[in-house]
């Protein structure tokens, strides 16, 4: 008897916490789906109450509008390829920067290497907030203001990429790397083929950690950029909310187009985003 | 003899090429991250305008006693202290039991990993220009309420009156970050061996028991993670209360420190008060920081 009744409760509880996730599911996801149907109606049905869910018309127009912006000019597309070629950029430099100093860390035995190894993973204490306006100042000084230097160089390495790389070379066989120099290799030719080329998913998940803080970055570019052409896609986001002739459809159109390429990336790279978010804890996939 | 001269021959070559493959990252800390820190420590001793060209002016403590008495000042400690306490204990709590949750169940475990972790993936400038409109007047945060409250036409002020406002922000932030956290629960729970649950079960244990005597404690250290990693990511918060501000909302109620931080500095050109204020924020990230390194020191369970 007591048995069958706590089978009762573990099913209700069990009953219980299917419905729990499903419904937090669900009120997750209605804002992004808010935001794709908003994209596809005119402002006043999305205004209008209650909210229809369903476009009664594929209104492709707002699409339109948010490419080509409210003063024709298209700038959006050029703001677009910008936030590509900051992030890409930025990406392959910190791998290739965190990976060979990472590298060097790892690998030799020299004087001071512990001490090189602490200051840089001291820096890991200094909030990116605490600093912009000294760099903002440096990057002004350098003549660097609305460009693509500004954007992209100070932000170049990480000390959480050096301290990932070097935590995966640590255990990268000494064998392959004696057996090259063995071999006759340079230095700087074993790093390149060898090293590389066998560390792949430390360098996968660093590179798409950087690809999405640049993506998202707003607070860095209102600084250093004026004018619209050199616009990356949040401030021409900002920008766009604020002016008077953006229709509520218009600014979801432009929100859903800022938001496809996270999107692919996730789907063909779901274990890198995850495992992104695991390396902090030291969690094992 | 020979051989072993030429050994250490090969040994100091290769400590030169150590060292040499670290000078990029010596150059590029000391550029982008030690330079501008020692800069903000000592600019805040100084009176400072970003336009102007005479040289700053050193006024000591100035800056730090003038924050003291600043009501801005204070406005935004209150505005961030109420933003990071709003957001990071309800974030760690439900996170946790939804990955408890998740975890209990054989299947949808990666869809509903999925489901919560998407909106991580929309930059927050895209997450709170969505909020926005659904915090419209017309929108569907009153038609939700109203529903469920049943206070048909109501209009709460979600951007208008303070208290809405801010509850507002804490939402949004919420919202995007409540998966990412899920998912490192997950990963924590999955690393417990599935033996100790099953002697457990086999020792008569039911489920809550399970939780509270094994799954809790042995996440401990996880937990403190995500608490610590909250709480800074929620300090340095910008993006949502930016964009509300600029699309009409009051200043007052979410001024948190880094916008006034960078309002100080660019509307105000005040650099020497943005960088006292810069330095109280560096000197808490900091404590935070270091709390994080101990904790995930210690974090290396033995099962």
């Amino acid at each position: 008897m007591p048995k069958q009744k706590s089978y009762f409760f573990s099913t209700v509880a069990d009953i219980l916490i299917w419905i729990f996730l499903t419904v937090f599911a669900i009120i997750v996801l209605v804002p992004l789906v808010f935001m794709f149907t908003a994209s596809f109606m005119p402002a006043k049905d999305i205004m209008s109450i209650p909210y229809p869910w369903i476009p009664k018309t594929f209104y492709i127009k707002n699409y339109w509008q948010a490419l080509r912006g409210n003063d024709g000019s298209f700038i959006y597309v050029r703001n677009i390829l910008n936030s590509f070629l900051v992030a890409s950029v930025t990406s392959i430099g910190t791998i290739l920067l965190c990976s060979i100093t990472g590298y060097g860390l790892a690998k030799f035995q020299y004087k001071g290497r512990n001490f090189i190894l602490m200051m840089i993973l001291s820096t890991m204490m200094i909030p990116f907030e605490a600093i912009m306006i000294p760099l903002y100042l440096i990057v002004t000084n350098l003549g660097w203001q609305d460009t693509y230097w500004a954007l992209i160089v100070p932000f170049l390495m990480s000390a959480f990429g050096v301290f990932l790389m070097r935590q995966f070379l640590l255990t990268f066989p000494d064998e392959l790397i004696d057996a090259a120099r063995i071999d006759g290799a340079s230095e700087i030719g074993i790093f390149f083929r060898v090293v590389l080329p066998n560390s792949v998913p430390p360098m996968a998940t660093l590179a798409i950690l950087t690809f999405r803080s640049q993506w998202d970055s707003l607070l860095w570019p209102l600084l250093v950029i004026q004018s619209p052409k050199m616009k990356t896609i949040p401030l021409y986001i900002v920008q766009f909310a604020e002016e008077k002739f953006t229709n509520e459809g218009a600014l979801m159109a432009a929100a859903v187009i800022a938001s496809i390429p996270m999107l692919i990336l996730f789907l063909s790279l779901t274990k890198y985003f995850i495992g992104g978010s695991n390396v902090y804890t030291g969690g094992k996939e | 003899m020979i051989f072993i001269k030429k050994k250490t021959g090969i040994e100091k070559k290769k400590a030169r090429w150590g060292f040499i493959f670290t000078i990029p990252a010596i150059i590029f800390f000391s550029v982008f991250s030690f330079y501008p820190i020692i800069n903000a420590f000592i600019t805040s001793f100084y009176k400072k305008d970003l336009l102007s060209l005479s040289k700053p002016k050193f006024i000591g403590l100035g800056n730090y006693k003038y924050l003291i008495h600043s009501e801005s000042f204070w406005n935004s400690v209150k505005a961030t202290t109420i933003f990071t306490v709003g957001t990071f204990i309800p974030l760690v709590i439900i996170s946790l039991i939804l990955a408890v949750f998740i975890s209990s169940r054989k299947r949808f475990q990666k869809f509903f990993q999925m489901s919560y972790y998407s909106p991580a993936l929309l930059s927050s400038v895209v997450a709170a220009t969505i909020w926005l409109l659904m915090f419209d007047p017309r929108g569907l945060a009153n038609q939700f309420l109203n529903f469920i409250l049943n206070t048909p036409g109501k209009d709460y002020k979600w951007l208008t009156s303070s208290g809405m406002l801010r509850l507002a922000t804490i939402i949004v932030y919420f919202w995007k970050y409540i998966g990412y956290f899920t998912v490192i629960f997950v990963t924590g729970i999955a690393s417990i061996p599935q033996s100790i649950n099953e002697a457990a079960r086999i020792d008569g244990a039911n489920r809550w028991q399970v939780f509270s005597r094994i799954t809790l404690p042995l996440i401990k250290p996880t937990t403190l993670l995500v608490s610590v990693m909250a709480m800074t990511q929620c300090l340095k918060t910008f993006s949502t209360q930016y964009l509300f501000t600029q699309s009409g909302a009051p200043l007052k109620p979410i001024d948190v420190i880094t916008l006034n931080i960078y309002n100080t500095a660019i509307r105000d050109h005040q650099i020497g008060r943005a960088s006292a204020m810069s330095i109280i924020l560096f000197v808490i990230i900091m404590v935070l920081t270091l709390i994080q390194f101990r904790v995930s020191k210690a974090e290396e369970v033995q099962y």
